[in-house]
């Protein structure tokens, strides 16, 4: 499609944990091969259990870690291989809205140079233009009146208001992607909604396209038009959401969307059935299919070869021999 | 008063000190617990369902201030006993607790067996081969085989090490297991597992538990009752369906409406403002200042405990004459 803003081909993000010179490095493959595009304007809701990797793709794909193999095209470029010293313009074109508030935003700024810094950076507009635009951005994250909160420091907010103003900051350049990594994960019950709200209509109105980051599949339901589930560094199924919902295929999926509590007061009298076990060690993953070892359907070729990603329907992958 | 009631909490209130002035982090809470019954007690950060787990087992911190009430356990007002008779034998002999994230604070350099066993051997005078032999028969029983009782926390997963700290509640025999946030730090498998684990020890052994959690869809895995706290009080207490099917406080309806569902499509609501502060907590009704349909009365009178039919109690004005 011509409107892609985002692929990401074969992504590799391995970290060394030893090296030695006359020894065998050892990888933790925290990544191993993903692959997808991103339109702009569409939203994807990355879900996986710790460890499964989703924070490391999500860091790659800012090119905060540099990746061991595969291409990252963001607009047209490559920026997989580019020197961070060349780099200026994609900080300008992403953000990020990370997990803590309490720990994202500088202590000693107030709120109005915590939001001015971007625009220092990048040089942009004259005093009072950034004041208009510090403004205008706390307005849109409805943090009024605006006198009143930017010349407060980040200690005076409540977790709510901080992550605000984390969302601010990252939308305030007017990115075309921005990546929100757990953002509500901190934040209480009652203020969850209102933040992922806050986040979609953001998204909404500067047709931003958005990588949201969870391991929590009940909320991302109506917030993002694809779901792509990670498990162990791989991306085993990625569809349309309603598609993704109502016909799950992959049997880790299965699993997950099983374990998640429904607010049902006849669910305390039933065991649910959970997969047994705990994801694999990624220093070591399994030689086939990285679920095989817990999967209940697990077949011979499962633990040898690794199952080929395929789109079984339109839009609809998923990386699975029960279905190749 | 039935008999197999286990736990009568009276009127209990706790404050701590602090530099700003006094915090009412419990308010005068009241509840029954029978036996092998679950009560779970749900509520936002810092609305005091912690503070009242630690106070039912009198861990306080430094700070505190004033503790009131009765807390009747086995017809026994444990409250009122003195701190080394509490330890002796009340605390973790008749009461345990899960903590939050308490699987970080395992001993690193102990193997789990000793960590589990240790109670035994302190408050029950054990000598220690027995005392490892009756923990790994706790381990085995959370699911821990013996060859990964010998082993160091830091060999265990995340999960492994929850049900490791669960065993160590239970190795006591405890009456009342106070249950605070038990999966709040694990992912969502673990928490299934660790939840239908608790299911079966419930049952096995006949146990009953405080479950405190901020996770609604999470309490009916567990919950025979449901208590909500708002600001250091209980707002509403029911039989966990009624709490699904008849919400009748205002604070319980909103709640119930901020929980996303998987399944089934709705449009999920936000409740407005944040929780007061507790120390200096709003007139009358201390949910009034973010509800939406506030009456006059709600600003100036504290509401009473409305009975909306049998052990169903909400603290909310709009239920007047229904």
């Amino acid at each position: 499609m011509n409107n892609e803003l985002l692929r990401v081909e074969e992504l590799k993000v391995w970290f060394d944990i030893k090296k030695g010179l006359f020894s065998k490095p050892v990888y933790v493959k925290a990544v191993d091969g993903v692959n997808f595009t991103l339109n702009a304007g569409e939203s994807i809701s990355l879900v996986g259990e710790s460890g499964s990797g989703k924070t490391t793709l999500g860091k790659t794909i800012l090119r905060l870690y540099k990746p061991t193999g595969g291409k990252i095209i963001f607009d047209g470029k490559d920026i997989s291989d580019s020197d961070l010293k060349n780099m200026k313009w994609y900080r300008r074109e992403t953000g990020l809205v990370q997990q803590d508030p309490f720990g994202a935003l500088p202590p000693h700024f107030t709120i109005y140079r915590i939001l001015e810094e971007p625009l220092i950076i990048h040089s942009i507009g004259n005093k009072s233009e950034r004041r208009d635009m510090i403004y205008q951005a706390l307005e849109e994250v409805r943090l009024t009146p605006v006198e009143d909160f930017a010349p407060k420091y980040p200690h005076m907010l409540s977790g709510g208001q901080m992550q605000r103003v984390v969302i601010a900051r990252a939308l305030i350049m007017r990115p075309k992607l921005v990546i929100a990594d757990e953002p509500v994960s901190m934040l209480d019950a009652s203020v969850r909604v209102e933040i992922l709200e806050l986040l979609r209509s953001m998204q909404d109105r500067h047709k931003t396209s958005l990588i949201y980051i969870t391991h929590d599949l009940a909320t991302v339901r109506m917030f993002t038009h694809w779901i792509f589930i990670m498990y162990a560094g791989e991306i085993v199924e990625r569809a349309l959401t309603k598609e993704l919902l109502s016909n799950p295929l992959h049997p880790y999926t299965n699993a997950l969307l099983n374990a998640i509590p429904e607010p049902n007061p006849e669910n305390r009298n039933i065991l649910k059935e959970v997969p047994p076990g705990e994801p694999p060690d990624l220093v070591n993953p399994p030689l086939g299919c990285r679920f095989a070892p817990r999967c209940s359907q697990a077949k011979d070729i499962c633990s040898k070869e690794r199952p080929p990603e395929l789109e079984i329907k339109d839009k609809h992958w998923v990386r699975c021999w029960l279905y190749s | 008063m039935e008999n197999n009631n286990l736990l009568k909490v009276q009127n209990f209130s706790l404050s701590y000190r602090t530099r700003k002035g006094d915090v009412e982090a419990v308010n005068n809470i009241s509840f029954e617990l029978r036996k092998g019954e679950t009560l779970a007690i749900v509520g936002e950060s810092g609305c005091g369902k912690s503070s009242l787990a630690r106070g039912l087992i009198r861990l306080f911190p430094r700070n505190i201030k004033r503790v009131d009430g009765k807390i009747i356990l086995d017809g026994r007002d444990v409250l009122s006993l003195d701190e080394e008779t509490f330890r002796k034998e009340v605390r973790w002999r008749e009461i345990s607790m899960v903590f939050q994230g308490a699987m970080n604070s395992l001993n690193p350099v102990l193997r789990v067996v000793f960590q589990v066993a240790e109670p035994l051997m302190v408050h029950f005078g054990m000598d220690r081969n027995s005392a490892f032999k009756r923990a790994k028969e706790i381990l085995g029983l959370v699911g821990i085989s013996s060859a990964f009782a010998e082993r160091y926390p830091f060999e265990l997963s995340g999960g492994m090490k929850q049900r490791v700290v669960i065993a160590m509640a239970l190795i006591t025999n405890p009456k009342l297991l106070l249950l605070d946030e038990p999966t709040s730090a694990l992912d969502i498998i673990t928490q299934e597992n660790i939840m239908n684990l608790l299911k079966m020890l419930k049952k096995e052994l006949n146990l009953t538990y405080i479950f405190i959690t901020h996770d609604i869809a999470l309490t009916s895995e567990l919950a025979d009752r449901m208590a909500v706290m708002y600001a250091g009080e209980i707002v509403e207490i029911s039989p966990v369906e009624d709490f699904y099917r008849n919400p009748s406080h205002m604070y319980t309806k909103l709640l119930l409406d901020s929980v996303p569902t998987l399944r089934k499509d709705k449009n999920l609501k936000s409740i407005p403002g944040s929780p007061p502060s507790l120390i200096d907590p709003p007139s009358g009704c201390r949910f009034h200042p973010r509800c939406p349909s506030v009456m006059d009365i709600c600003k100036v009178k504290e509401p009473p405990f409305y009975k909306i039919k049998e052990g169903h109690f909400a603290k909310c004005y709009l239920n007047e004459g229904r």
